[in-house]
């Protein structure tokens, strides 16, 4: 019963993909090939800490789904469950961000 | 619904949606020719070009993958009832997860166009995913703690059942859920990945029917997201004019607020729109789920559940 549900799933990503890749593939008339500089250049990567928070917030996200379907069963110890988890995560980008990890320049 | 109804149905959806999309955006950008109309700018349809050192794999796949996950998403959106692709118990968390496929599509496009303005448009598409999901995800959570579901089915059974559109009980969520859906489909103020300084980016980089495919991705992109809007805040099918025309028109109400709330504001360099995100959104988005939280300690939306 809960694989049915993703049959179609699967059947829209399987034809969807293909009548893309097809209209990639097929339809293929003779192409200008245009002539561009390579891309090669430096980049700052400001984002690589970005994306260290982004990883510890992502996987945050990830508890609290389970956890807003049954959050009005249980009440109240549920919400304090997840006033201290944001706590922590709150004081961990007050932290980051006092240390710097979010100025992109 | 049957698996074969529902696969066409999705599909029809997937590209009547992108042409709505497409047609309201047109007109609406008419209007104000100043904002930089991002992934809505033309694409070289007619043009039969490429750039010469493309990686092939990733550049043919990147259009495909867009549309990909695109199509996926509108498979757990419910105009109906019964008319809806699959309605998924992880609905929403399904939603969430694979229209991610986009951004992945524009970093494999701009990487394997392998041009400067290409490759700049990937990084700025990275960059903006690491923006917007974190406070998305805070913003969807609203609903999904008030409507106690993961099913889009069941959260728009529990707002018409409770006889409250979340959007009453939680305008916080909603103004972030606009201004995180501006992010994901790229539109004004966070048009940085196909700003018109690169040219357009990754789409500048495509011609003929790969750039039909992108075209009908980018807008039914936005189409989704209005639509999930209207799924999560405005009570979905169920309401004043009940079914798919009613759905339809709150879609396009959402579609049609994200749009022109981009005129209101100057664009965002993506240095901005991450430091707009961490420093403001998810602080509010924190403070929301915290909100939501009390009111539904005090019973607000839990009528339906009784």
């Amino acid at each position: 019963m809960v694989l049915h549900g993703f049959v179609v799933v699967g059947l829209v990503g399987l034809f969807v993909a293909s009548v893309a890749l097809l209209a990639a593939a097929a339809i293929r008339r003779p192409r200008v090939r245009v002539h561009a500089p390579d891309a090669w250049k430096s980049y700052r990567f400001g984002l690589a800490t970005f994306a260290l928070i982004f990883l510890a917030f992502d996987m945050e996200m990830i508890f609290m789904y389970p956890w807003a379907v049954v959050y009005a069963r249980i009440g109240v110890p549920a919400l304090l469950d997840m006033l201290v988890f944001i706590a922590l995560l709150g004081v961990g980008v007050a932290y980051a961000w006092r240390m710097g990890a979010l100025r992109w320049e | 619904m049957g698996v074969a109804p529902a696969l066409a149905w999705t599909i029809a959806l997937s590209g009547g949606g992108a042409a709505l999309a497409h047609a309201v955006e047109r007109g609406l950008r008419r209007t104000m020719p100043d904002v930089d109309p991002g992934p809505a700018a033309p694409v070289q349809i007619g043009v039969e070009r490429a750039p010469a050192q493309t990686d092939p794999w990733f550049y043919s796949a990147a259009p495909a993958i867009a549309l990909f996950g695109v199509a996926l998403a509108l498979v757990v959106i419910p105009f109906g009832g019964q008319l809806v692709g699959a309605d998924l118990e992880v609905g929403a968390f399904y939603y969430l997860v694979v229209l991610d496929f986009v951004s992945l599509a524009i970093a494999l496009g701009g990487w394997g166009a392998n041009t400067p303005d290409a490759v700049e448009a990937c990084y700025r598409a990275v960059a903006q995913l690491v923006a917007y999901v974190v406070p998305l995800g805070l913003a969807v959570i609203g609903p999904l703690m008030m409507a106690r579901t993961l099913s889009t089915v069941a959260i728009v059974e529990a707002q018409h059942r409770a006889g409250l559109w979340y959007v009453v009980a939680q305008p916080v969520g909603f103004a972030l859920y606009i201004a995180t859906g501006a992010m994901q489909g790229y539109r004004a103020p966070f048009t940085e990945p196909f700003a018109s300084q690169i040219h357009g980016g990754v789409l500048a980089a495509y011609g003929g029917a790969q750039a039909l495919v992108w075209r009908v991705a980018l807008s039914a992109l936005l189409f989704t997201i209005a639509a999930m809007g209207a799924v999560l805040f405005l009570g979905g099918y169920a309401g004043p004019i009940g079914g798919p025309i009613g759905m339809g028109l709150k879609t396009l109400g959402v579609l049609v607020l994200i749009v022109l709330a981009g005129r209101f504001f100057r664009a965002r360099s993506t240095a901005e729109t991450l430091a707009l995100s961490w420093k403001v959104l998810v602080p509010v988005g924190l403070l929301n789920v915290g909100l939501v939280g009390s009111l539904i300690l005090l019973g607000v939306g839990q009528s339906a559940f009784r």
